[in-house]
């Protein structure tokens, strides 16, 4: 039985482990379909690489040009490439920093704004400061259980729980 | 060995080591070779700009390999439809000093190459094109894509065979 293809694509990176390395090099020194698919994909490989893969002085031909110009903004005249970290580095505590500022100010003048027009421009939903009589309520009118019908009281009695048996005066049940 | 971003020694010889790497990767990835250029300088300003320290010099390249394949996957999603647009223009290819006929046979042959790589979904994509074009073993492939080294292996194989039905097999006889 031939080897599993995967084991040659494996073979050919040279990524095989033992045991399976001595075991696909004794099969492909005697089974030429296996060679041949380990020719197949070597051919690939070299197809791909050849019309592909970029040259070295093409790849490097700015190599030292910008290895220069980075050295040149971090490393040399080492006072202004500190600084300039140092500013990097705290912009988000910065940002942290404003937000703060802001929550403060804001948070300031709802809990201690006397003058409820400033307040309302900020928050305009912020319940100023509320006087007895501009509060009313909804309905004056009490609620009585008149309100409800039969339907309702027994289904609100039943939702909690209760087992409710109506009986009506005067009238007596058939099968007593 | 320790590599801190920020020294200068470890600096440079973590660029001198690794920049032609990341040229190689990204360009593969966006098929322009300023880009790539200008996408391995932002990784490695990024390097500095984190202010990172690595154990080892290994950590340091896969990371940097990593910001650089995702700063040349989100460069093709910004320009999609601008590099449709170029690349039909025709200003994709390399220029080289080679007799005019076989000039046009292997830019055919790049164009030919390059397409079927392309078509490939991008999980087999990426895992062949840094096998292709770096040095890079699957562990290390794994490290930089995030998967096991078996994935990895599975992966390549995949994309060999995929590539294989587009590009046929009549090519065997010529190596």
């Amino acid at each position: 039985m031939c080897i599993d293809d995967q084991l040659i694509s494996a073979y050919l990176d040279g990524e095989l482990k033992e045991p399976y390395l001595t075991e696909v090099k004794e099969h492909l020194s005697y089974c030429q379909a296996c060679r041949d698919r380990l020719k197949d994909f070597k051919a690939l490989d070299g197809k791909i690489k050849e019309a592909l893969a970029l040259r070295e002085e093409e790849r490097d031909r700015h190599k030292a040009k910008i290895a220069e110009m980075l050295e040149k903004k971090y490393f040399e005249g080492g006072r202004k490439s500190i600084f300039r970290r140092k500013v990097e580095l705290s912009l988000s505590s910065l940002v942290t920093a404003a937000a703060a500022l802001v929550f403060v100010f804001v948070g300031g003048f709802a809990f201690f704004g006397e003058d409820g027009g400033q307040t309302g421009e900020i928050l305009p939903s912020y319940p100023l400061r509320a006087e007895v009589e501009s509060a009313s309520f909804v309905s004056d009118e009490k609620v009585t259980l008149d309100d409800f019908s039969l339907e309702e009281i027994l289904s609100y009695l039943d939702k909690k729980g209760y087992v409710v048996d109506v009986t009506l005066k005067g009238i007596r049940p058939i099968n007593e | 060995m320790d590599i801190r971003s920020t020294d200068k020694d470890d600096f440079r010889f973590v660029f001198d080591r690794d920049y032609p790497l990341l040229v190689d990767v990204a360009y593969h990835i966006v098929w322009d070779l300023d880009t790539a250029e200008d996408l391995a300088e932002e990784a490695f300003e990024r390097f500095f700009m984190r202010s990172m320290s690595f154990p080892s010099a290994d950590d340091a390249r896969y990371w940097l390999l990593r910001v650089v394949k995702n700063l040349a996957l989100n460069f093709l999603r910004r320009n999609k439809r601008e590099l449709e647009v170029v690349s039909s223009v025709g200003k994709e290819e390399l220029s080289y000093n080679e007799s005019g006929e076989s000039n046009l046979i292997r830019n055919e042959e790049r164009r030919l190459v390059r397409n079927a790589i392309e078509s490939l979904p991008e999980n087999l994509r990426l895992v062949i094109q840094l096998k292709e074009f770096t040095s890079l073993d699957y562990k290390a492939i794994g490290r930089v894509l995030g998967i096991s080294e078996t994935n990895v292996k599975v992966r390549v194989h995949r994309a060999r065979k995929k590539l294989e039905e587009i590009l046929g097999k009549e090519y065997r006889d010529v190596y």
